[in-house]
């Protein structure tokens, strides 16, 4: 705790216009099961402090794992000597940052079962079955089960006076299935992403059950049929197929800071630009995504952000139009705002806090529908479960994507699996031809913990979610 | 001196660790990183970063943790952790002991103009970047990077390696307000081997010769892909190169050892040779670095091979220390003029696996695409998505330029490929 005001009094000492220092100890534990060997099983630990200051309009920033006194104001003096440097390089008076004011405050993720005190044994043997189980199926020929646990102890303070401790959890356990005949060679995953739990979270998942059902229809899929030529049919995508498809095409495109043009270098930039606020038709008019930072398993809840501002839950795009981005302190002020939506975060405690994708999911839709029901009303479609490959460009706006089970859709019935289906789209066609979303009770979340993004490079977490949906006339069919 | 601090931690580890076999893998990684956009400096941050990672096995039961501290209370820590998962795990199948002494390479990685470049010199090369985007009414965005990295690898059975390292980076690209955007960017080990008015005038040209994109429709296109395309590219051979997943066909490398996929005009190498070039010394499971024919005129020569893999199989294990694709002498006019018309592509941009099987990706072009006709670059075009399979573009290889070192650790030529797939256009 005296780190914490040390830094603060020695950065406003040296004429620093906002400082705020996190000190952040994150742990993780990873336990990698290739086939039936234990290929890592580790304990990992990375723990130490980062120094933002704002000096003349300009960000400096600075980290260090020594925990002195002495080295804390060292490290100030850095942040300090870097800002100065930046400030050379501005536009006009340089950067501001949107209102906010100062919190003392604490925030945990609610868990039952510390994970990382449940016996090794215990997670190892469930792994060890779940992964002999896939390898009792002789066409299965490789077998793959990560489970990844992270504990992110974190104290933010800044010269506003704010004083956080954060204390967040996530468990994520990912199952995957290769099986191989003399022609083909096809993988089918169990993958709901992150959650913000604790061991309790798996013991609900029944794993050995769901390792049966992905060896069964890796085998299908083996044996499947291709799709064929590319044709415009309608896609019912499942939740945790649209997880990845919103974060790509809906999550990217509204980071203010892409807006922006800041990640023009690297992660690309976005065309849902300024002028289409709260006029631009993204979606069709069913088509509602929120914001959410306050969801209590998400990933991106952490009380507050790495900007000491709130977590909150606001419309990206409401009834299809685009209503809002995703801002920080530091960018927010570009399009007049005048607070920030809380989006700013960063990885390890080293790592410049960077716009974030917040958690953001689709609204269920509020007739009662469920996916059967959708099946029985398509006629000539494909239904797409899991993720697959992805590609999207640099603007957000042609996408290609596949995915990890297809069943062709034929006069309301699913009639056969099909293998490699790729759909092309692009924005705004694909969100305006969402014509049907099921109802809350098919409203599933789905956590992604690798969103790359930022130079050096980040890897950040959110949480998104979605109920089966349908959408018309896509382009489908196989690849090359 | 890093040297020095890793040998006592080292020793320190040793006389705490009751373990049958260790692995300690340790780093000081000290970087400076400024980032600019829309010609302003918009993060800039420095710092120095420890790694120190601890594998154990008790028999077959292994065990590891990792911390980013050099303090012997957590040091101490550190052993216990690795140790009392190691007790507590089920033991591995694949098990192989750590490494025995090798005979490492010598590589020389480290630069002394990199260590001395001082953070004021970076933003000098910034401020000269910025200047010219703002005589061309454009705005530049990237970063330039500077990192000096100490490596330190250690085994209970006698492998001992320190590796130092140095590298300067700068990524920028340049955009209008329009359409035009064009991208430059290069590692080095010597910041004194990096000319900045040389990357802006490649930056200048690239940018220049882009006019509004007309739009062309997707289909067969003869390209000529420039060496940041070439990498992106072909770099995805390395993630389909597993041995393993070959042999129990996983991937398109099923029996394809001793076969012609490529074609005679693709090579793939690592090498320890090359005078220009990086290399890393040893691997981190302790493995000596060699050269490496992974892929010569065609022919797929040796594959990814892990440790207890090629413990299994009987073959000598490895790892990738850099990598060169081979090149030759045409310049980018001759391309030009040996095929009627095609595509010059600077950069891809977001490539995935489509199928791992049929060795085919999808990705889409970036940072400037130029139609030309008659040996001369007529205009630029909308970006395209591209879906192709990795072999059946090597084997359309028609003319090779010369390797470019466009990283410390890599260099590819530009290439002229007759019949490259794109499945769909974008908007821009
Ligand atoms: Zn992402």
């Amino acid at each position: 705790m005296d780190h914490l005001s040390t830094a603060l009094n020695h950065a406003q000492s040296m004429g620093a216009e906002y400082a705020d220092i996190r000190i952040q100890k994150t742990t993780r534990e990873t336990i990698f099961l290739m086939d039936l060997s234990l290929k890592n099983t580790s304990r990992n630990v990375e723990h130490g402090y980062g120094i933002r200051v704002m000096k003349n309009g300009a960000w400096g920033f600075a980290h260090s794992n020594i925990f002195s006194n002495d080295e804390v104001k060292k490290t100030v003096e850095k942040a300090v000597k870097v800002a100065e440097l930046s400030a050379k390089i501005k536009k006009g008076k340089g950067l501001t940052l949107a209102h906010e004011r100062g919190y003392i405050d604490s925030y945990s993720t609610k868990i039952q079962i510390d994970p990382f005190k449940v016996p090794l044994s215990e997670k190892v043997d469930l792994m060890l079955e779940v992964n002999k189980t896939l390898l009792n199926y002789s066409k299965i020929k490789r077998a793959f089960f990560m489970l990844d646990m992270l504990n992110d102890d974190k104290y933010f303070a800044s010269t506003l006076g704010s004083v956080i401790h954060s204390n967040t959890y996530y468990i994520n356990p990912m199952i995957s299935a290769t099986a191989v005949n003399d022609k083909d060679s096809q993988t089918r995953s169990f993958d709901e992403g992150g959650y913000g739990a604790g061991w309790e979270h798996v013991l609900k998942m029944n794993l050995v059950q769901k390792a049966v059902q992905i060896a069964e229809e890796a085998i299908i899929k083996l044996e499947a049929d291709e799709p064929g030529e590319i044709r415009r049919r309608d896609l019912i995508l499942d939740p945790n197929h649209l997880g990845l498809t919103m974060h790509e095409s809906v999550g990217h495109p509204t980071e203010l800071d892409r807006v922006l043009k800041w990640e023009a270098d690297y992660a690309g930039v976005s065309f849902a630009t300024p002028e289409k606020l709260k006029k631009y038709r993204y979606g069709s008019e069913i088509v509602n995504f929120v914001g959410d930072n306050t969801l209590s398993f998400g990933l991106a809840t952490a009380g507050y952000d790495d900007d000491g501002v709130p977590g909150q839950k606001w419309y990206i795009i409401k009834d299809g139009i685009l209503n809002e981005y995703g801002t920080t302190r530091d960018t927010a002020p570009f399009i007049g705002e005048n607070m920030s939506r809380g989006c700013n975060r960063a990885t390890y405690y080293y790592d410049f806090p960077i716009n974030r994708i917040p958690n953001l999911y689709l609204e269920p839709g509020k007739k009662l529908l469920s996916p059967q029901e959708l099946i029985a009303d398509t006629e000539d479609g494909i239904y797409i479960e899991g993720r697959g490959s992805f590609s999207i460009d640099q603007h957000r706006v042609n996408f290609q994507f596949g995915g990890d089970m297809f069943w062709e859709i034929k006069n309301g019935k699913k009639v056969r699996p099909l293998k490699d289906v790729l759909y092309k789209s692009c924005n705004p066609e694909f969100w305006n031809s969402c014509d049907a979303i099921c109802d809350a009770r098919y409203w599933k979340d789905f956590g992604v913990t690798n969103c790359g993004k930022g130079q050096p490079p980040q890897t950040a977490r959110m949480t998104h979610g979605a109920a089966t949906a349908r959408f018309k006339k896509i382009r489908v069919g196989g690849s090359k | 001196m890093t040297d020095k601090q890793f040998q006592k931690a080292a020793k320190f580890i040793e006389n705490n660790c009751s373990a049958d076999d260790f692995s300690l893998f340790m780093y000081r990684s000290d970087e400076t990183a400024t980032r600019y956009a829309q010609n302003m400096i918009t993060q800039n941050m420095t710092g120095v970063k420890y790694g120190v990672r601890l594998n154990v096995a008790y028999g077959t039961q292994t065990g590891s943790a990792r911390i980013n501290s050099l303090d012997e209370c957590e040091l101490k820590k550190m052993v216990e952790t690795a140790q009392n998962i190691a007790k507590l795990n089920k033991p591995d199948p694949e098990f192989v002991p750590s490494t025995s002494k090798a005979k490492i390479p010598k590589t020389d990685n480290l630069s002394e103009n990199t260590v001395k470049f001082s953070m004021k010199e970076m933003v000098d090369v910034i401020k000269k970047t910025v200047d010219n985007a703002e005589k061309k009414k454009a705005f530049v965005s990237g970063i330039v990077t500077k990192r000096v990295t100490d490596s330190y690898l250690k085994n209970k059975n006698g492998f001992e390696g320190f590796d130092s390292s140095s590298e300067f980076e700068n990524s920028m690209t340049m955009a209008d307000n329009k359409t035009r955007e064009a991208k430059v960017e290069r590692s080095v080990k010597d910041v004194n081997d990096y000319s900045i008015k040389k990357e802006i005038d490649q930056l200048n040209s690239r940018f220049d010769a882009l006019t509004e994109p007309k739009k062309i429709e997707a289909g067969q296109y003869n390209v000529i892909l420039r060496p940041q395309a070439v990498i992106n590219f072909f770099s995805f051979l390395l993630y389909f190169f597993d041995r393993k997943n070959a042999d129990y066909g996983v991937s398109a490398f099923h029996n394809s050892i001793g076969k012609n996929m490529f074609g005679k005009n693709f090579s793939l190498i690592s090498s320890l040779d090359e005078k220009d070039l990086t290399a890393s010394a040893f691997s981190g499971d302790g493995l000596a670095a060699r050269n490496i024919d992974w892929i010569k005129n065609g022919v797929v020569k040796e594959l990814f091979t892990n440790r207890s893999y090629a413990h299994k199989i009987k073959a000598e294990p490895n790892f990738i220390p850099n990598v060169i694709i081979r090149g030759g002498n045409a310049t980018e006019e001759e391309m030009m003029k040996k095929v009627k018309n095609g595509l010059i592509i600077n950069n891809f941009w977001y490539i995935r696996t489509v199928s791992m099987r049929k060795n085919e990706v999808t990705g889409l072009t970036r940072d400037g695409i130029y139609y030309f006709e008659n040996g001369k670059i007529k205009h630029s075009v909308n970006n395209l998505r591209f879906n192709e399979v990795l072999h059946d573009a090597a084997k359309n290889i028609l003319l090779l330029g010369k390797e470019d070192n466009i990283a410390a650790g890599t260099k590819v030529p530009t290439m002229l490929i007759k019949d490259f797939t794109f499945a769909d256009t974008t908007s821009f």
